[in-house]
C-alpha cells in the first residue's frame, strides 16, 4: 500500500514549467478603481464598464458559497492581480512574440496558421483562441471561418467590433448576480473567446480556446460567449494547463452559451490546471460557471467534460432547457488523486415541452481526495413529456480517498419521467487475475479496467481531445495498483 | 424485530445505533392528509448487522411529506436497504431526503437505497435526494430514483380486456405499492388500500 501512495505522489504534470516574457501588471487588489484600470486597459464602451461595476456592487453584497464538499482555502481577494499580459513587442506589433509561440508550441496548441494553410505541417482542422493570462494572443483560420459568416475573435475584439451582438447575448444566461464566483467574474473578466455562427451555417471545424495561466500570483478570469444562431452546428473545445506553483491561483471564468432554433452545439472541455503537488501544496482553484440556455425549439446543447487538473473543482455546466423539443447531454469523467477535491456535475432545467436530457457521470478517485457528483434535475409544471435520465458512478482506489454523490430530483410534471441511478465500486480482484493471467501488469490492467469504465464519456470526444484525454487518464493511473 | 410506523400518528424514534449481528426492519406509511416530517437515523456501529427499512406515502390534497433518512455504517461488514414508493396526488408536495454513510474503513458494506415516485396530478410536486457519501473502496453502495406517471400501455392492456378505467389505474398503483403493501399488518394494509380506491 505504501508503494502505491508514494508512486501515486510522483504522478507528473508535464504542463507545468513557467514561460519568461516579460509581462504588465495591474496593481494588486481589488476595487472601483481597478475596474475601472481594466475597463481603460482594453479601452471599453461606457456600458461595458457599467456592467463590471454593477457586477462588482453586486459582489461586495454577496458571501461565498459553502454548501460544496469541499475544504476550501480562504482566499483573499486583495491579494490578487487582475490583469496580467504579455507585454506587446513595439518593433512586431502584428507577430505574436515567439516565447509564446513556444509555449503553445510545447503545450501542443497549433497557433502556425500559415504553415498548415501552406501544407508544411501536417493540416490542422482545429480554430484555436490561445489566452495566455488575462489577454488573448491569437486567434487562428479566422479569414477562413469569416468566409462563412462565422465570428470567432477573442471577447475583448468582439467587444470593439460587434459591440452589437456582445450587449445583446452578454449576461443573458449567466447574469452578473448570479453566484458569488460570477459575480466577480463579471467585473473583473479580463479576455476569452466570442463565437457567433449565423443561421444555417454548419462550422467546418472545430473551434477551441486554449487558456495559460503563466504569471505568478494573478488569477485568470475568462469569459466565453457562444451564439449558436438557427439551425448552425458547432463544436467547440476548451483546454487549460498552468504552471506548477506552491501558490493557489484562482480561476473564475464564465461560460455562456445560447443555442437558437434547430442549431446543435458540443462542447467539449479536458480540464487540467495544475493540480498541486502529493502533499495538496498549491494548485488551481477553478470556481467555474458555464451555463447553456437550448432557447429555440428542437435545439441540442452537448457538455462532455474531462477533469483532471486543480486542486479544487467547482463546476456545474448546465442547460435551461426552454425551448419545445430541445435536448441536452451531460457526459463527464472527474478525475482526483492526491489531495484534490472536485464537486462537479450539472444542472438541467427543463421548461419546455417534451425536453429531454441525459446525464452520465464517472468519477473515479484515490490517494486522499474527494469526488463529489453534485447535480440538479428540475422539471417545470409546464414541462410535458420531459424525459430524463441519469448515471452517476464512482470508483475508489484505495481505502483513504471519498466519492460521493449529491443528486436532487424535482418532479413538477405528471406527465415527465426522470429516472436517476448511482452506483460505487472499485477494480475488482477478479478483474486484476483475469488480466494478470493474461500477462497484462497490474498497471496496465488498471488502466484498461479504467479506460473501459470511462469509455461511454471519451468516445463522446473529439479526436484530438479523446487522445489527450487517454493520456491524462494513464498519467493519472500509475502506480494506483500494486 | 419488525417494526410498522403510521407516519403522523405513531412515535417514531429520531435515532437509532444497532450493534453486532443486531437485525432492524421497518416500515413507514404515509396516508392521505399527511402532514409530517420524518427524521430518521440509524448508525450500524457493529458487524454482521442487516438494516431493511421500507416506505409508502399516499398523498392528496395539500398534504406535505418530508422524510429524511440517514443511514450511518460507521462499521463495516454488514447491509442496508431502502425502499420508498409512493403516489402524490392533487397538490401534495413530497421530499425525499436519503443519504447512506459510509466511514472510512468500514469496509465490505453494502448499502441500497431506491425511492420511486408516481405524480398523479399537475399540482403534485416531488423532491428527492438521493445521496451517497462514501469514505471506503471496498463496498458494494448504490442508490436509484425515479419519478413518472402510470404507465398508459399497462392501462390500454387492460382495458382493451374489458376492465374499466377506474379499476385498471387502482390496479396499477397496487402493484406500484406491493413491495412495501406486503410488509404492513392486514389492518393497516385494508387502510391503504382503501386511501387508493
Amino acid at each position: 500500500m505504501d508503494d502505491i501512495l508514494k508512486e501515486l505522489s510522483q504522478k507528473e504534470y508535464k504542463d507545468g514549467f513557467v514561460t519568461e516574457v516579460e509581462q504588465e501588471y495591474v496593481p494588486k487588489g481589488l476595487n472601483e478603481n481597478i475596474i475601472r484600470l481594466i475597463s481603460e486597459k482594453k479601452d471599453e464602451p461606457r456600458w461595458l464598464l457599467d456592467f463590471r461595476l454593477d457586477a462588482f456592487r453586486k459582489w461586495q453584497r454577496m458571501t461565498p458559497p459553502t454548501w460544496g464538499h469541499l475544504k476550501l482555502p480562504k482566499i483573499d481577494f486583495q491579494d490578487i492581480i487582475y490583469w496580467a499580459a504579455p507585454k506587446r513587442d513595439e518593433d512586431r506589433p502584428t507577430e505574436i512574440d515567439p516565447a509564446l509561440m513556444e509555449t503553445f508550441d510545447k503545450l501542443g496548441i497549433p497557433l502556425h496558421e500559415r504553415e498548415a494553410l501552406a501544407g508544411v505541417k501536417p493540416r490542422s482542422n482545429v480554430a484555436v483562441d490561445a489566452v495566455f493570462d488575462s489577454v488573448s494572443v491569437a486567434t487562428t483560420f479566422r479569414k477562413t471561418l469569416e468566409e462563412k459568416g462565422i465570428i470567432f475573435c477573442s471577447f475583448s475584439e468582439a467587444v470593439r467590433e460587434y459591440p452589437e451582438l456582445v450587449r445583446k447575448y452578454l449576461a443573458t444566461v449567466v447574469p452578473p448576480g448570479d453566484n458569488f464566483y460570477a459575480a466577480l467574474n463579471s467585473a473583473v473578466f479580463s479576455d476569452g473567446s466570442f463565437c457567433y455562427i449565423p443561421k444555417g451555417v454548419r462550422c467546418p471545424m472545430d473551434l477551441s480556446s486554449y487558456f495559460r495561466i503563466n504569471a505568478l500570483g494573478t488569477g485568470q478570469f475568462e469569459r466565453t460567449l457562444i451564439v449558436a444562431d438557427e439551425g448552425s452546428e458547432l463544436s467547440y473545445m476548451e483546454g487549460c494547463t498552468a504552471p506548477m506553483r506552491d501558490e493557489h491561483q484562482l480561476h473564475a471564468a464564465v461560460v455562456e452559451i445560447i443555442v437558437e432554433k434547430d442549431a446543435n452545439v458540443k462542447y467539449s472541455t479536458v480540464q487540467n490546471w495544475y493540480p498541486g503537488d502529493a502533499e495538496g501544496r498549491g494548485g488551481i482553484l477553478n470556481l467555474v460557471t458555464k451555463r447553456g440556455i437550448c432557447r429555440g425549439s428542437g435545439s441540442h446543447l452537448s457538455w462532455t467534460q474531462v477533469e483532471t487538473g486543480s486542486a479544487i473543482t467547482w463546476k456545474y455546466p448546465s442547460t435551461i432547457l426552454k425551448g419545445d423539443n430541445s435536448s441536452s447531454e451531460f457526459y463527464s469523467v472527474a478525475m482526483t488523486g492526491h489531495r484534490q477535491q472536485a464537486d462537479t456535475g450539472t444542472k438541467m432545467i427543463h421548461l419546455g415541452r417534451n425536453t429531454r436530457s441525459r446525464i452520465v457521470s464517472k468519477g473515479i478517485s484515490s490517494g486522499f481526495s474527494e469526488n463529489s457528483y453534485r447535480g440538479l434535475v428540475h422539471v417545470a409544471p409546464g414541462a410535458q413529456n420531459a424525459r430524463n435520465f441519469s448515471q452517476c458512478d464512482s470508483l475508489l482506489i484505495g481505502s483513504r480517498c471519498g466519492a460521493h454523490t449529491f443528486p436532487v430530483i424535482r418532479n413538477q410534471n405528471p406527465t415527465a419521467v426522470v429516472e436517476h441511478e448511482a452506483t460505487t465500486s472499485k477494480i475488482s480482484d477478479d478483474q486484476l487475475f483475469y488480466c494478470g493471467q493474461r500477462g497484462i501488469s497490474p498497471e496496465d490492467a488498471a488502466g484498461l479496467i479504467v479506460g473501459g469504465y470511462a469509455k461511454e464519456v471519451l468516445a463522446r470526444l473529439p479526436m484530438e481531445f479523446a487522445i489527450e484525454a487517454q493520456r491524462l487518464l494513464s498519467v493519472s493511473l500509475e502506480g494506483s495498483i500494486g | 424485530m419488525d417494526k410498522v410506523y403510521v407516519i403522523g400518528r405513531d412515535a417514531i424514534p429520531q435515532f437509532l445505533r444497532m450493534e453486532a449481528g443486531e437485525q432492524l426492519r421497518m416500515t413507514f406509511v404515509a396516508l392521505p392528509g399527511t402532514t409530517a416530517r420524518l427524521a430518521l437515523e440509524v448508525e450500524i456501529a457493529g458487524p454482521g448487522c442487516d438494516l431493511d427499512l421500507a416506505a409508502a406515502y399516499v398523498c392528496s390534497g395539500c398534504d406535505d411529506l418530508r422524510m429524511n433518512v440517514l443511514v450511518r455504517h460507521t462499521c463495516g461488514g454488514s447491509t442496508s436497504r431502502q425502499l420508498v414508493k409512493g403516489l402524490a396526488d392533487g397538490g401534495s408536495r413530497v421530499e425525499f431526503d436519503g443519504m447512506i454513510y459510509i466511514a472510512q474503513d468500514a469496509q465490505k458494506t453494502e448499502a441500497h437505497q431506491e425511492s420511486h415516485s408516481i405524480l398523479l396530478s399537475p399540482e403534485a410536486k416531488v423532491e428527492a435526494r438521493p445521496q451517497l457519501e462514501i469514505y471506503a473502496d471496498d463496498v458494494i453502495c448504490s442508490h436509484g430514483c425515479t419519478s413518472g406517471f402510470l404507465n398508459a400501455e399497462e392501462e390500454f392492456y387492460m382495458r382493451s380486456r374489458g376492465i374499466p378505467e377506474e379499476v385498471a389505474k387502482q390496479l396499477q398503483k397496487l402493484a406500484f405499492l406491493a413491495p412495501v403493501m406486503q410488509r404492513l399488518p392486514e389492518d393497516l394494509g385494508r387502510e391503504l388500500y382503501e386511501s387508493i380506491s
